[in-house]
């Protein structure tokens, strides 16, 4: 079906029903990582079977109960991805405790609840029979790289991750650097994936740098497909070097309140004719959007 | 003592209780579906469109949290009164209670052409959106001046019969003026606070955060002002109130109507709780039983001056 091949993830919203939910739900684990990264894992069944990579969980940071008070700060909720699911029922986040959101969020532990609204908008979409994924990702653009990748391999694709960060610490996982070889991400690598790491502070390298000769390397017929998830500018970069030969999908991030698409607060520009553009909203209609679609000329760095 | 009546009218829309959704914060109605029962709540207010769509302010960004509230300037984005009425407007009203729509124009002609291209639908109400502050011209120029104000209310009470609802700035210096020159011209209700105009700077940058440099500032923060003005202007006019400007609870909804709102609507706490204005509402009916109030219209201006 060839109607199928051009589907963008939010054409393909529209069609399913979307499955989400108000829950409040209990903190089954509050683990503090490395630098300041947290590990938060969520306990619903609805979420960890609903849930798509790509889509993310708005979470009320305060307690449940104190949503009837207006609170002085952290008034909206918080975006989060969502880094893995296990059925039947865990739902993991990673956070970075930055900020006043990401320190309430982070501060919850093992029993508390939690009221959040999701799975939110719209994922990464894989299509059928696709035999590679390459899975490009800057720093915190990690958090959610878990989730793709199992379902990818689950779908039987081969995994190739490359990913690079400004330095180890940057990434939400322990990065192993062997006496010769690469560097890899042994977390990502245990999922089935074929990982490449680059830091700027040890290797001197951007993902980016590696990107394009490993991308001339990788076979295009039988279906291959990139998936990207990070900085404005490594995804704008992995835009222009793919065109030619790849369908990219991109996970964006953007300053966001409602979570819905309401408000219109969260808005990418996405070429329409010749030289027009419209806005769609990272919360609704993406945050996963065909790179195709975007208007990059357009799009803030 | 029998379940409090919590009936209101608001010209010829009579709700089955005084809590609506403000403006803006729900979209057209169909994105928060599924998130609570809205049709439970006594009416919908959705975005305001214009007659052609508009693409809006520049994002990066449009809104910026703050103290107990947050900045918005989207700008008046929206897909046109026609593709409201075409593709959205049939979800708003399935929800199965009163849809208010939200106009606003450049011109009192384009309040007007909109109100006719609504007046043949099942909405209920129209508010006059001559407040809104993030968009260069029109809008907030008709709020600013009583003039210019009745003239859009006049415009829009000859183009349709269904009730309107004039929606207010704070930022002027004789808010009960505007609204009784509203009033005089035909409008069957007065709505109140729009947004106040607000900046936030990024001291790194120097820049403000907003990409349109300002915008308006909702939220708790604005409460007690916003409750002030509704004093204000319940003095001047004789036509219902809806009041409105960061209502999180019941408690604070009741500070607008003792004040002198006949109905409150609740914004943006809807982003917090989407299920807010259910909050607000049974907290209406408890604070009625409570109080041995029969009517929540009684307590409507009931408030007590101090000496």
């Amino acid at each position: 079906m060839t109607s199928r091949e051009a589907e963008s993830p939010r054409e393909a919203e529209s069609s399913a029903r979307r499955q989400r939910w108000r829950l409040r739900v209990p903190v089954k684990q509050s683990i503090r990582l490395h630098a300041d990264h947290h590990r938060l894992v969520l306990s619903s069944r609805e979420i960890a079977s609903a849930a798509q990579p790509g889509q993310f969980l708005h979470v009320w940071p305060h307690a449940p109960e104190d949503v009837i008070r207006p609170p002085f700060g952290a008034l909206l909720r918080r975006p989060f991805s969502i880094s893995r699911v296990s059925p039947p029922d865990e739902v993991e986040l990673l956070l970075r405790v930055r900020g006043i959101g990401g320190k309430l969020v982070a501060a919850k532990q093992a029993g508390e609840m939690l009221d959040v609204i999701g799975p939110l908008g719209n994922g990464f979409r894989i299509r059928d029979g696709l035999r590679l994924g390459v899975v490009v990702a800057g720093g915190t653009g990690l958090a959610p790289a878990p989730f793709l990748i199992e379902r990818l391999a689950e779908r039987g694709a081969r995994v190739i991750v490359l990913a690079g960060a400004a330095a180890d610490q940057k990434v939400p996982f322990a990065v192993d650097r062997p006496r010769a070889g690469r560097a890899s991400i042994p977390a990502l690598a245990a999922l089935g994936a074929e990982v490449t790491f680059v830091s700027e502070e040890v290797e001197g390298l951007l993902v980016t740098d590696v990107l394009e000769p490993r991308l001339g390397e990788l076979p295009v017929e039988g279906g291959a497909e990139v998936f990207g998830i990070g900085p404005r500018a490594m995804l704008k970069h992995l835009a222009a070097v793919t065109r030619a030969r790849f369908r990219l999908q991109v996970s964006l991030e953007e300053r966001m309140a409602c979570g819905v698409g309401a408000c219109r607060s969260c808005v990418i520009p996405i070429r329409q004719g010749e030289d027009g553009f419209t806005y769609r909203t990272v919360c609704r209609d993406g945050p996963v959007f065909l790179a195709a679609e975007i208007d990059w000329g357009r799009l803030e760095a | 003592m029998s379940a409090p009546d919590l009936s209101v009218r608001i010209g010829s829309m009579l709700m089955k209780n005084p809590v609506m959704l403000a403006s803006g914060v729900f979209g057209y109605g169909d994105e928060f579906m599924g998130l609570a029962l809205y049709g439970d709540l006594g009416a919908l207010v959705l975005k305001t469109v214009t007659l052609a769509p508009r693409v809006g302010n520049p994002p990066a960004s449009r809104t910026v949290e703050t103290p107990a509230g947050m900045v918005n300037s989207i700008g008046l984005e929206n897909v046109g009164v026609e593709a409201l009425v075409r593709q959205r407007l049939p979800i708003a009203l399935s929800y199965g209670t009163h849809v208010v729509a939200s106009i606003a124009g450049d011109t009192a002609d384009e309040f007007a052409a909109c109100a006719r291209a609504l007046d043949a639908t099942e909405i209920s109400a129209m508010e006059i959106n001559i407040s809104c502050p993030n968009v260069k011209t029109g809008g907030m120029a008709f709020g600013m001046d009583p003039q210019a104000s009745s003239e859009v209310v006049a415009a829009v009470r000859g183009a349709t019969g269904k009730p309107i609802i004039a929606k207010l700035t704070p930022n002027v210096s004789d808010i009960a003026s505007v609204a009784l020159a509203c009033e005089r011209a035909g409008a069957d209700a007065i709505s109140l606070t729009n947004t106040f105009a607000a900046m936030v700077v990024d001291v790194e940058t120097r820049r403000p955060v907003l990409a349109a440099n300002s915008g308006g500032l909702s939220g708790p923060a604005i409460r007690p002002a916003a409750v002030y003005r509704v004093f204000q202007v319940a003095r001047a006019v004789t036509a219902p109130i809806i009041g409105m400007g960061g209502i999180w609870n019941a408690s604070d909804a009741l500070e607008f109507i003792i004040a002198g709102a006949a109905a409150v609507a609740v914004g943006t706490a809807l982003y917090a709780d989407p299920e807010a204005g259910h909050r607000v509402l049974a907290g209406i009916r408890d604070y009625l039983l409570r109080h041995g109030v029969e009517s929540v219209r009684e307590l409507v201006g009931s408030i007590e001056l101090r000496a």
